[in-house]
Parts: C-alpha cells; structure tokens; sequence
C-alpha cells in the first residue's frame, strides 16, 4: 500500500467515526461509538503495516519522544494549576454546593496527575533497567 | 556535525528518495541529515557510510564544540 493511500484511509475512517459518534448520540448507544473506535484503531494499526514506503524511522521516532515529553510536561503544569486552583475554590466553608463539587473535581484532576506522575516513574524505571543501569 | 551525504550522493547519481528508500529511511531525514539539521545515529552512520563504500570518518565531520569557529 502506498503511504499516500493509508493517509487517505486513515483519513476517511477519522471521519467515519465522528459521523459514527453523531449517530451514537442522537440514538444514545455508547457501545456503538465505543465499537467503532476500538475498530477504526485496529483497521488503521493493520493497515500500517501494510505501507511499503516508509513512513517511521529514527529521526520520527526523536521527534515524537521529544514531542511526547514536553507535552507531558505541559500537561503535568496545566492540571496541576487548574486542580490547585479548584481545590482551593471549592473548599471555602460558604461555598455554595456547585463550587464544592468543583473542589471536587479539582481533587480528581489532581489524583489523576499524581497518577500519571507515578506511571513516568515506574516506566523510567523499566526503561532504565532496560538500557543497562 | 558535518557531512559530505549530499557529495557521495551526488557522485553515485542517487536521489534523496532512492537513497531513502536503499537505507530504510524516509526521503525527510535524508534531507535533514544532508542540511546539518539532524545527527543520524551511530547505527544509521554506519550504514551510509558501508552504503557509500567509505569510512565514517569520511561521510561525517565531527566538529566539538571549542573547535567550532565563532
């Protein structure tokens, strides 16, 4: 398959899915746009691998880890300030009900960080263990 | 660092794309490579220099960085 081709079909099944994702919601039926994802993921996976051109290599690889962990970092940042930020909103004694669930909420983004923080670590480990340390 | 990629390339009449392709490598990283714009790896440095017949010594310039005139 020629890559033009594959960015053509990856192309049409993104737009499939929304179109598939419209339709879920009017006839609210989680499971089809659920199915449909998880299936538009595997088509293009296999697909890939039918490309003879080639369409990853080192220099895409750097990229991408370079653009992985600064987007993590954003991420860290952003929810950090915005899960603070709520946490402290909603955790006044007058705070009305709505601004206390955004406390509450704030408290979920913040766990969700700390989470992806220890999924860093761990993996780091791994991969130290990985390349020789 | 510097290279003669674009020299050797030249010499054997090769296309950014044919050379791409001989190396397992898209067309852009051959470019980027050829415009100082990206260090290959050690291993992707060896096998254009065994490609082109010649030592790494002879397909890329290693400047450090006090040898790098103002």
């Amino acid at each position: 398959m020629k890559k033009a081709v594959f960015y053509f079909l990856t192309f049409a099944i993104i737009l499939l899915e929304f179109v598939l994702f419209g339709w879920a919601v009017m006839i609210r039926a989680p499971l089809l746009s659920v199915a449909s994802l998880v299936l538009g993921i595997a088509v293009i996976y296999i697909a890939r691998m039918y490309v003879d051109e080639v369409i990853e290599d080192e220099r895409t690889q750097k990229i991408q880890e370079r653009t992985a962990m600064t987007t993590l970092q954003v991420t860290w940042v952003a929810l950090l300030v915005f899960s603070v930020w709520m946490i402290i909103e909603g955790a006044g004694i007058r705070a009305p009900p709505e601004i206390r669930r955004l406390g509450i909420f704030g408290f979920g983004l913040l766990l969700t960080d700390i989470a992806m923080v220890v999924v860093f670590v761990l993996l780091s480990f791994y991969y130290r263990k990985q390349y020789g340390e | 660092m510097k290279n003669r990629l674009k020299v050797l390339r030249a010499m054997h009449d090769l296309t950014q794309e044919h050379l791409a392709n001989d190396l397992g490598v898209t067309r852009q990283t051959i470019l980027a490579i050829e415009k100082g714009k990206y260090d290959p790896s050690l291993e992707l440095a060896f096998r254009i220099s065994r490609y082109f017949h010649t030592t790494i010594e002879e397909t890329f310039i290693y400047e450090a960085p006090d040898e790098i005139p103002p």
